[in-house]
C-alpha cells in the first residue's frame, strides 16, 4: 500500500506536469507533426501571383518532410484559396487558425488583401508569415508576430527603380505611374525618397488598377517631357501604357516593376508586339534570370515535383520561384526554436535570421524592429522574346522612421 | 499650363473621349432597347459583351477562323444566345412574378453565368489581346493623335446606331417594338406577338453588344472583368436619360469625353469619379436625363 502511495506521489505530479505542458503547448504542433495553414489565389484574375507560388512553398515542405522533417516532426499544411479578395482571404485565415488549429501562417500574395488580416494575426498573437506579398501596410510598424516582403518590399521597389534610372541613364526628369492604392502609396513613397537623394524630379500619375483608357494620365505625363517613363502597376494598366507610349512615339527607356510582368510572353502580345518593347527594362527579385543556372534548381524542383503541371503551357508562372523563401525563412526558424518549439520561440528565431535563399537578389534579413525580408532588387532588358540580366543590385535610400 | 499644352488637351481629351464615348454609347443603346420594352434595366449586359468578345477571340485566335467568319457568327451567337435567355429563363420570371426586381435579379444570375463559363474555360483570368480589326498605326488630326483603329470604331459605332435608329423609325419590326414598350397591352390587342418582341430586342441588344466587344476589345485587353465597363454604358443612359434611344448615344459622349477631359486637365485620380460627378450634376438640374421624358409617379 505504502509503494503504491509512493509510486503515485511520484506520478501525480509528473502527469500534472505532463497535462499542464499539454495545455500550455501552442495548438498546432505535436510529437509528430507541425501544421501550417497556407493562403494564395488560386483562381481568379490574380492566381497568376499565387498559384505556382504556393506550389514552389509547399515543394519545399515536402522536401524537408522527405529528408525527415524538423526535429523529427513532419510539416502538414493546409491550402486555402484567398481569392487576392480581402474578405476570402480574412475568412480563410480565420479557418486556419480557428478551425484547423494551425500552429502558424504562412500565406498571402497580394498586399492589400493580406494586410486586411493584420488586426486578427496580431490580436490573437499568430506568427504570420507572408508568402510573397510585399504586405508593407502589415510591416511597418512593426509587430511581434508579421514578417513579409519576401519579394520585395514595394517602399524598396519605388526607390530602386529610381535609383535603376538615374545611375544607367543619367535621367534628370522622370514619369511615374503608380496605382491610386495603399501599394501605389508605398512605392511613390519609396521613391519620393530616392528622387530627392539623386535630384531626379517626378511627374506622377496615379490610375486606377481598373482603368481602361490610359490617354489622360500618358500625355500629362509626357507633357513633363521625361528621361524615362517608370510604370509600377498591375499587369494590364502597364500593358495599356506600353502601347499606349508606342502609338503616340515615345522612344524612352521604359521601366516596369515585376508587378507588371506576371506573363512576359503575354505582354509582348498585349503591347501590339515587340516594337513596343524595343526599350523596355524590367525590374525583377531573382538572383538570376527565370531559369537561370544560380535559380535553376528552383525550376528542377518544381518539374520533379508537379511534372504534369510542368507540361502546361505558361507553367511554371513567372512568380513560382518567390514561394521558396518564406519557406525557407520558417524552416530555419523553426529548426533555430529546438525540439519543443513554441510560438514565441519560433517568432524570436524569425527576427534572428539573416541568409542567402539562392533565389533572390538579395538575402531575407530581419532584425528588431525590421519585418520586411528583402530590399535588393535587380534590372533585365526585355525585348519581347529574350531577358539580359544587367549588372547591378539596386535598393532604396527609404528608411522607417518610428 | 501653356497655350499649345491647352489646345493638345483639349484636342486629344475630346478625339479620344468620342472614341470611347461611342462605345459607352453603342453600350447604353443595348441597355435603354431592353429598359423601355421591360421596364428592368438588364446587369448582364456588360457580361453580354465580355461573353461576345470570348467568343470572337475562341473564333479568331483559338480556331483562325478568318474575320469574315468570325466576326458575323459572333452577332449570331450574341444575338441567340440573348435572345434564347429572354424566352426561356425571363420570360417564365416574369410570369411566375411579374416583378422587375426578380428579372433584375434574373439578370445579375446571368451576368455570373457568363463570367463564370469565360474563367471555367481557363481563359479569362490572365489579361489578353484581342487582334484589332484595323491597323494600330497613329495619324494626326491637328495635334491629335489617334489609331487608325480609333477612326474605325467611332465609325462603325455611329453606322451602328443609325442603322438601329433607322430600324426603330422605319420598319414594322421597329414600330412593333416601340408600340411594345409604349404600352403592351394595347400592342398586343393589334397583334404584335409580345413574347416574340421581347426575344427580338434581347437579341439585337445582343448584337449591338458583340458590336461594342469587336471594337472596344482591341483597346482595353480582355479579361473575364472586362464587362465592368458596363458601369459607363449605365452613367450614360442615366444622363442621356433612361428611356430615350439619342439620349444614350448623347450620354455615352458625354462621359467618353469628361472622362479624357478630367483625366487631362484635372487629375488621372479623378476619371474614375468624372461619370458620376457627371451623373451628379444631371440628376440635379435635369433628374429625368438630358432627354428623359416627364418623369411620372406610379401609384402602387
Amino acid at each position: 500500500m505504502r509503494s503504491k502511495l509512493k509510486t503515485l506521489a511520484v506520478a501525480l505530479p509528473a502527469l500534472m506536469a505532463a497535462l499542464s505542458t499539454a495545455a500550455a503547448a501552442d495548438p498546432g504542433i505535436t510529437d509528430k507533426t507541425i501544421k501550417i495553414g497556407m493562403f494564395a489565389p488560386l483562381s481568379g484574375p490574380n492566381a497568376a501571383y499565387g498559384f505556382d507560388v504556393a506550389n514552389a512553398a509547399k515543394m519545399y515542405y515536402d522536401k524537408i518532410n522527405k529528408d525527415g522533417g524538423i526535429n523529427g516532426r513532419r510539416i502538414e499544411y493546409i491550402l486555402e484559396d484567398d481569392r487576392c479578395d480581402a474578405n476570402d482571404l480574412v475568412a480563410a485565415v480565420k479557418k486556419l487558425v480557428e478551425q484547423d488549429q494551425v500552429f502558424l501562417l504562412n500565406g498571402g500574395s497580394c498586399s492589400a488583401a493580406t494586410v486586411a488580416a493584420k488586426d486578427f494575426v496580431v490580436r490573437n498573437k499568430i506568427p504570420l508569415i507572408m508568402l510573397n506579398a510585399s504586405g508593407d501596410g502589415a510591416l511597418y510598424p512593426p509587430t511581434d508576430y508579421i514578417f513579409g516582403a519576401f519579394s520585395i518590399s514595394q517602399y524598396a521597389v519605388g526607390g530602386a527603380m529610381i535609383n535603376f534610372a538615374e545611375k544607367t541613364f543619367g535621367v534628370k526628369r522622370l514619369a511615374y505611374v503608380n496605382h491610386d492604392d495603399a501599394y501605389g502609396a508605398w512605392n511613390l513613397t519609396g521613391a519620393k525618397v530616392d528622387a530627392a537623394a539623386d535630384k531626379v524630379d517626378l511627374a506622377v500619375e496615379s490610375v486606377s488598377p481598373t482603368i481602361t483608357d490610359v490617354t489622360a494620365p500618358f500625355l500629362r505625363l509626357r507633357a513633363s517631357n521625361p528621361d524615362a517613363l517608370l510604370i509600377v502597376t498591375y499587369a494590364r494598366p502597364a500593358a495599356l501604357l506600353i502601347k499606349k507610349a508606342r502609338e503616340m512615339g515615345f522612344d524612352k527607356p521604359i521601366i516596369l516593376s515585376v508587378t507588371g510582368t506576371a506573363n512576359l510572353k503575354q505582354l509582348a502580345e498585349n503591347v501590339g508586339g515587340k516594337g513596343a518593347l524595343k526599350n523596355l527594362y524590367i525590374q525583377d527579385v531573382l538572383a538570376d534570370a527565370p531559369g537561370g543556372p544560380k535559380i535553376k534548381w528552383v525550376y528542377d524542383m518544381y518539374k520533379a515535383a508537379y511534372p504534369e503541371l510542368a507540361k502546361e503551357p505558361d507553367h511554371p508562372q513567372t512568380y513560382m520561384p518567390y514561394g521558396v523563401p518564406s519557406a525557407e525563412a520558417i524552416v530555419r526558424a523553426l529548426k533555430a526554436a529546438g525540439p519543443e518549439p513554441t510560438r514565441e520561440k519560433f517568432l524570436a528565431a524569425m527576427k534572428q535570421e539573416d541568409f542567402d535563399t539562392h533565389v533572390m537578389a538579395g538575402p531575407v534579413k530581419f532584425g528588431p524592429e525590421e519585418r520586411a525580408a528583402n530590399k535588393s532588387t535587380v534590372f533585365m532588358k526585355y525585348d519581347g522574346s529574350s531577358l539580359q540580366m544587367l549588372p547591378g543590385v539596386y535598393t532604396t535610400r527609404w528608411t522607417y522612421k518610428n | 499650363m501653356t497655350l499649345s499644352l491647352f489646345i493638345l488637351f483639349l484636342e486629344q481629351g475630346v478625339a479620344s473621349g468620342l472614341v470611347m464615348g461611342s462605345v459607352y454609347a453603342l453600350l447604353a443603346l443595348a441597355i435603354v432597347i431592353i429598359f423601355k420594352t421591360s421596364e428592368a434595366p438588364n446587369f448582364a449586359q456588360g457580361d453580354m459583351m465580355m461573353g461576345a468578345a470570348y467568343v470572337a477571340l475562341y473564333l479568331l485566335v483559338f480556331r483562325k477562323a478568318p474575320p469574315i467568319v468570325a466576326i458575323p457568327l459572333t452577332i449570331v451567337v450574341a444575338f441567340v444566345v440573348a435572345a434564347l435567355f429572354r424566352g426561356l429563363v425571363l420570360a417564365k420570371v416574369a410570369k411566375s412574378s411579374g416583378s422587375p426586381v426578380n428579372l433584375v435579379i434574373a439578370t445579375l444570375g446571368f451576368s455570373y453565368v457568363l463570367r463564370g463559363l469565360v474563367r471555367g474555360a481557363g481563359v479569362g483570368d490572365t489579361p489578353r489581346t484581342f487582334p484589332p480589326l484595323a491597323s494600330t498605326d497613329s495619324i494626326m488630326i491637328d495635334q491629335a493623335s489617334v489609331t487608325i483603329l480609333d477612326l474605325v470604331i467611332f465609325g462603325a459605332a455611329i453606322l451602328t446606331m443609325a442603322g438601329f435608329f433607322w430600324m426603330f423609325a422605319y420598319t414594322k419590326l421597329g414600330r412593333a417594338m416601340r408600340a411594345v414598350g409604349m404600352n403592351p397591352k394595347a400592342a398586343q390587342l393589334v397583334g404584335v406577338n409580345i413574347g416574340r418582341i421581347h426575344m427580338l430586342v434581347w437579341g439585337l441588344s445582343g448584337v449591338i453588344s458583340a458590336i461594342a466587344a469587336l471594337l472596344i476589345s482591341p483597346k482595353i485587353l480582355m479579361t473575364a472583368d472586362m464587362g465592368s465597363i458596363v458601369t459607363l454604358g449605365f452613367a450614360a443612359a442615366i444622363i442621356g436619360g433612361f428611356n430615350s434611344l439619342p439620349g444614350a448615344v448623347v450620354g455615352g459622349f458625354v462621359i467618353g469625353v469628361s472622362e479624357n477631359l478630367v483625366g487631362l486637365f484635372i487629375s488621372s485620380r479623378a476619371i474614375v469619379v468624372a461619370p458620376f460627378v457627371a451623373i451628379m450634376l444631371v440628376l440635379i438640374v435635369r433628374p429625368q436625363g438630358l432627354f428623359g421624358g416627364r418623369t411620372s409617379i406610379k401609384k402602387v
